[in-house]
This record gives C-alpha cells, sequence and structure tokens, in this order.
C-alpha cells in the first residue's frame, strides 16, 4: 500500500494492467488458473507412465509381435501361459534377490549408522566416503562388480584363495548356484549408503537425554538401543525398508549388465523377463501377462507405501 | 508460522538454564555420555568401520588401481593389488575414442534438456499443489507419488510402441520426455515443500499490487525456491545421466547415452579392456559426484520428501 504511494509511475502502470486485463474477454478463476498450471505434468504422467501401463496391461489378453502389427484376443491364455510356466520360479528369484537386496543394506547400513553416530575419530569424513558406491551410475556399478567377480583375472578369486575360503577360482557369474548371490553383493554395494544416510539422520533425532537418563539409571549399550533407540527409529526403518523392497522389486540395471538374467535364467527377475519377453523374444502378450502378474503384487505394495507417508502429511 | 510460535519460546531456555545450571550443567553430562562410550562400544564401533567401510572403499579402490594399470598386468593372476607402473594410458586410449564422445554429446543434451525442462514442468505443478486448493489435489498428489513406482521394464513394452508410432524412436525427445517424467514424483514433491515456506501474505501482497497470477510466479516465487529450484534441476540431470534402460531401448547407436553406450563398447567383447572400461566408468562417475556435492545441502530433505514429510 505505502509502495503504491510513493511510486508513482508503478502504480499508473499496474492500473493500466489491470484495466488491460479486466477488458480481456475471459479471466481465469483460481481453479482453472490452478489446473492450467498442472497441465504439462499431467500430460507427461498421462503419455508416459499411465497410458502405457495400462495399454502394457491390456496387451495381457491378445496375442500380439513388438515387430508386426495387428493382434489377436486371447482372453485368458497368455495368463494362463506363464502361470504354468515361468511364473512360481520368477516369483522365488525375484523374492530371494528383493530381500537379499533390502535386508543386507540395512544391516549394513545400519551398523555403519550406528558406528559413525558414536564419536569416533574421522566419523565425519568416512560418512562422506561412503556415498561413494551410491553416487556411482547403476552401469557402473555393474561394470566394477563384472571385473570384481572376473572368473579368470577377478581380485574375488585371488582374496577367498588367499583367505583359504575357495580352493579354486570360480566363474561367480556363470554357476547358477552363486550367481544371484553375486548379484545381490553388487546391489547391495549401491543401497547400503542411502540406507545408512536415512538411518543416520533417524539417530539423530533420538533425544540424547533419554539415554542419559537410561545410563544413569543403570541401562547398558545394549539394553539402551533396544529400548530407545530402536522404537524412536520406528518410522524411518519402515519407511527404509518399505522404500527399498518396492525399488528392488522391480529393480533392472544392475542384473541385465551383470548377468543378463542368466545363467541359464537363475538370475532373472520379472523386471529382467518382462523385458526379454519383449525385446528379445518379441511376445508382447506374454510380456503383458508377466507384467499383470508382477503389477498386482506391487500395487499391494504401493499402496502400503502411500498409506504410511500420509500419515506422516497432514497439509 | 514457525517463527511466531518460536519468538515466546526463544528467550526462556537462557533464563531456565541458567538456574539449572548448578545442578545439572549440560556440558558435564555430554561428558557423561561420551564416558559411555566404554572400550567394548569404541571397539565394536572400529570394528563395524573397518569390516562395513572395507567393503564399501575397496571396490572403489580397485576401480581407481584397475584404471592405472597397464593393459599387459591387467591380465595376470593373481592380480597385483598394487599396479607396479601406473599409467594414464586407459584415459589416453578414452581421449581418442571418437565413438565415446558422441554418447558423450549425447549424454551431456539429454540431461541438460531434461533438468531444464524438469524444473518448469514440476515447479508449475508444485506451485500449483502448495499454494491452491481444489478437489482431487491430494489424491492426484499421490498418484505423483506413485508414479516413481510403476516398473519401468513394463512401461516400456508400450512405449517403444508409442514413440515409434510418432516416429520418435531414436531421437532426444523421447528420452528427454521419459526421463522428465522420471523426475516429476521427486521434483515436484520437493519443489512444493519449498513453496510451502514461502508465506501466503508474500503472494497476497503482490496481488493486492496488482501482479498477475504469472508474474508472481515467476518474479516472486521462483527466485525465492532458487536453492530448490537448483536442487531440482541437478537431481533431474543425474536421473537423465544414469539412466540405462530407457536409452538402450528407445536410441539407437547415434542418439545413445553414455551408459548403455559403454555396455556396447566394452561389454561382450573376447577380452574387454578392463583399465579403459575403469578409466571410462570413473569420468562417468564425475559429473554426478559433483552434482552430489553441491547438491549435498538438500539432499536428505529431497529424499524425503513426501516419505517422511511434505
Amino acid at each position: 500500500m505505502t509502495h503504491r504511494d510513493v511510486d508513482m509511475t508503478s502504480s499508473q502502470t499496474h492500473t493500466l494492467e489491470h484495466r488491460k486485463s479486466q477488458t480481456t474477454p475471459r479471466r481465469l478463476s483460481d481453479g482453472q488458473f490452478a489446473v492450467l498450471l498442472l497441465l504439462p505434468g499431467v500430460a507427461l504422467l498421462a503419455g508416459v507412465v499411465l497410458y502405457p501401463l495400462i495399454a502394457a496391461l491390456v496387451t495381457a489378453f491378445f496375442e500380439q509381435s513388438l515387430v508386426l502389427p495387428g493382434r489377436t484376443f486371447v482372453g485368458l491364455q497368455n495368463l494362463v501361459d506363464v502361470l504354468q510356466g515361468d511364473f512360481l520360479r520368477l516369483l522365488r528369484q525375484t523374492l530371494v534377490f528383493t530381500l537379499g537386496t533390502t535386508l543386507l543394506p540395512f544391516v549394513i547400513g545400519f551398523a555403519l549408522a550406528l558406528a559413525l553416530n558414536t564419536k569416533i575419530r574421522g566419523a565425519k569424513v568416512l560418512r562422506g566416503l561412503m556415498l561413494i558406491p551410491w553416487l556411482v551410475p547403476g552401469v557402473v556399478v555393474s561394470f566394477l562388480w563384472m571385473w570384481i567377480f572376473n572368473a579368470n583375472y577377478g581380485v574375488m578369486n585371488a582374496l577367498l584363495q588367499s583367505v583359504g575360503l575357495i580352493d579354486d577360482p570360480q566363474a561367480w557369474l556363470a554357476q547358477p548356484g552363486t550367481a544371484m548371490g553375486a548379484v545381490i553383493l553388487a546391489k547391495t554395494w549401491q543401497s547400503f549408503p542411502w540406507m545408512m544416510v536415512m538411518l543416520l539422520a533417524g539417530l539423530q533425532t533420538v533425544p540424547v537425554e533419554l539415554h542419559e537418563a537410561a545410563e544413569m539409571d543403570g541401562a547398558g549399550t545394549v539394553r539402551r538401543f533396544f529400548a530407545i533407540t530402536l522404537p524412536h527409529l520406528k518410522g524411518i526403518v519402515g519407511l527404509v525398508l518399505l522404500l527399498e523392497f518396492i525399488w528392488n522389486f522391480q529393480h533392472f540395471d544392475i542384473i541385465y549388465v551383470l548377468t543378463g538374467g542368466g545363467p541359464a535364467g537363475a538370475t532373472q527377475t520379472f523386471a529382467t523377463a518382462v523385458y526379454e519377453t519383449a525385446f528379445q523374444g518379441y511376445d508382447l502378450g506374454k510380456a503383458g501377462a508377466l507384467g499383470l502378474l508382477w503389477m498386482v503384487l506391487l500395487m499391494a505394495l504401493v499402496v502400503v507405501y502411500v498409506r504410511f507417508s500420509e500419515k506422516g502429511e497432514e497439509r | 508460522m514457525s517463527a511466531t510460535t518460536q519468538l515466546p519460546a526463544a528467550p526462556t531456555p537462557p533464563s531456565a538454564s541458567s538456574p539449572a545450571e548448578a545442578p545439572r550443567p549440560p556440558q558435564r553430562l555430554r561428558r557423561g555420555a561420551l564416558r559411555s562410550e566404554r572400550p567394548g562400544v569404541r571397539f565394536a564401533a572400529w570394528a563395524t568401520v573397518v569390516v562395513c567401510g572395507g567393503f564399501g572403499l575397496l571396490p572403489v579402490y580397485w576401480l581407481l588401481a584397475t584404471s592405472l594399470t597397464p593393459r599387459d598386468q591387467v591380465f595376470a593372476y593373481p592380480p597385483k593389488f598394487f599396479p607396479s607402473a601406473p599409467t594414464l594410458d586407459a584415459f589416453a586410449a578414452l581421449a581418442s575414442n571418437d565413438q565415446l564422445f558422441g554418447y558423450l554429446r549425447n549424454s551431456v543434451i539429454v540431461s541438460v534438456i531434461t533438468a531444464v525442462l524438469s524444473v518448469l514442468v514440476s515447479a508449475y505443478m508444485g506451485y500449483s499443489f502448495s499454494k491452491f486448493r481444489y478437489r482431487g489435489r491430494r489424491s492426484l498428489m499421490y498418484l505423483v507419488l506413485a508414479s516413481q513406482m510403476f516398473p519401468q521394464a513394463l512401461l516400456l513394452v508400450t512405449l517403444y510402441s508409442v514413440f515409434s508410432a510418432y516416429n520418435l524412436l531414436n531421437t532426444y525427445t523421447a528420452l528427454v520426455l521419459s526421463f522428465t517424467t522420471f523426475t516429476l514424483p521427486l521434483c515436484v514433491w520437493m519443489l512444493k515443500g519449498f513453496f510451502d515456506t514461502i508465506p501466503d501474505e508474500l503472494v497476497e501482497a503482490a496481488r493486492v499490487d496488482g501482479a498477475s497470477r504469472l508474474r508472481i510466479i515467476h518474479s516472486i516465487v521462483l527466485p525465492l525456491a532458487a536453492p530448490g529450484l537448483i536442487a531440482a534441476g541437478l537431481f533431474a540431470f543425474v536421473r537423465g545421466w544414469n539412466d540405462f534402460v530407457f536409452a538402450l531401448t528407445l536410441a539407437g547407436p547415434e542418439k545413445q547415452t553414455l551408459p548403455p553406450g559403454l555396455v556396447n563398447t566394452f561389454i561382450g567383447e573376447a577380452s574387454t579392456a578392463w583399465p579403459e572400461l575403469m578409466a571410462a566408468s570413473l569420468v562417468v562417475s564425475l559429473p554426478v559426484a559433483i552434482a552430489f556435492i553441491a547438491l549435498q545441502k538438500y539432499l536428505v530433505g529431497g529424499l524425503t520428501a513426501g516419505a517422511v514429510k511434505g
């Protein structure tokens, strides 16, 4: 108000602008303006996520090829084929991968968060250094671990042989028995820093006073961890486990580059199987059927996640 | 809003703590907490750091060491943990590889455009979510959030046909549109958080002064949220830079970015040029590391945005 009284020229331009906008044929209401702001984002989400998703799920009921035009309705045939074929094996392998790559990084990340939350020297520098694996692009993680697990010249073989854990060099990524473990280890290496950061942030919200009071009452470190630290971290622990589980349930890059789902399909998950069926087998119908079953499982997890984050969001 | 509630509370702590200082000075208590880190606890902390830290950092060392190893030394077993004649040959070999420069150019173009577009789109969307109230707002917000949970391998099954129908396969456009969309959940929620901290009174005042709603966004709100815009832009850049599967599927060799480009160049050869691949890996990781250092301050907040709180 005062600004307008002082500055005559600007107030004149304001009234001019005001008059101009009044003479335009239609002035948007606040609601219309708000929707207009949403449009570019909504268009992208509709075009790149929603439409492709629905269309992919619809192909589950058709016989359709990636490279040939046209399709025929086959009802539930694709779903029946998938359920009688690979489904259970894929589900088992996806769950092994997802559980492994959720729990292992959690244990390592939590241990490190607890260790670096103490006042040991160099904790700050170490916190920064530990983030490196997480910063590295997924393909680089794959290249590095492919080299570490290399059957002929790999450093993993040399290391394990020198401590006497294995007698002969192993082709870690080419043996059905070891490939999944190797892939899980590589993904764990990429994931644990994120877990550490989130849990460290959580640890810093635990009131020191509680620990001090409990200590005066004679509670030891372990007891205080279970009685004070853990209950305080319940929210963040649930969140990181849930998010990591959802992400790993659909993880693609590291598996695909490291093993391509092999050997003999031993590291195949829903993600790599859907991709392979569509882009190497050209069978969109079967890929859609696999995807439909995958989505049903995933949606259950997403509903849990949205419920979870709604609890923290009030506005 | 939080400033007004803190004002009366702020003067109280000094006055409250000074009489309490005699029975329990806060400094002695903190030292007490330090003393509680008994030898056992300290040992456990160090053991954890050595074991887990080794797991985290030894592979990083191996990446560096291999990139400096002469090519003939790489194919030796057992491998030399310290390369005896470190060399930059691998980096020199990369620098003379025109194909890799093509991938690099594609990566830069696609990631930069993605960053700019993503900031624009998510700023408008975040502002709408933050400062307006309408039906379906919350549902849409959660739909945006949930869209990152849809499996990309499945979306690609039809996205490939969609882009093919519009003749967009093997173009930057297909990559930029895809990447931008997948940055929206995090960027929109992060920017909404930033806009929430801008007082409504400021927007109202500008409106009373006669500024149009678009002008309020461009000349008042966005400058105030500049740190958020930079953080969102860097995040979007990294998202485009790191992507593998979209660039692999939607783009051919001429338009492919570095991640699938490196796979095509190095993997599947009879004998992989490991020092060069490790050197290339370092080069690809560098922009991400720089972005991270710039982003550090907002990172944890941005990561937890929409997850822990809004």
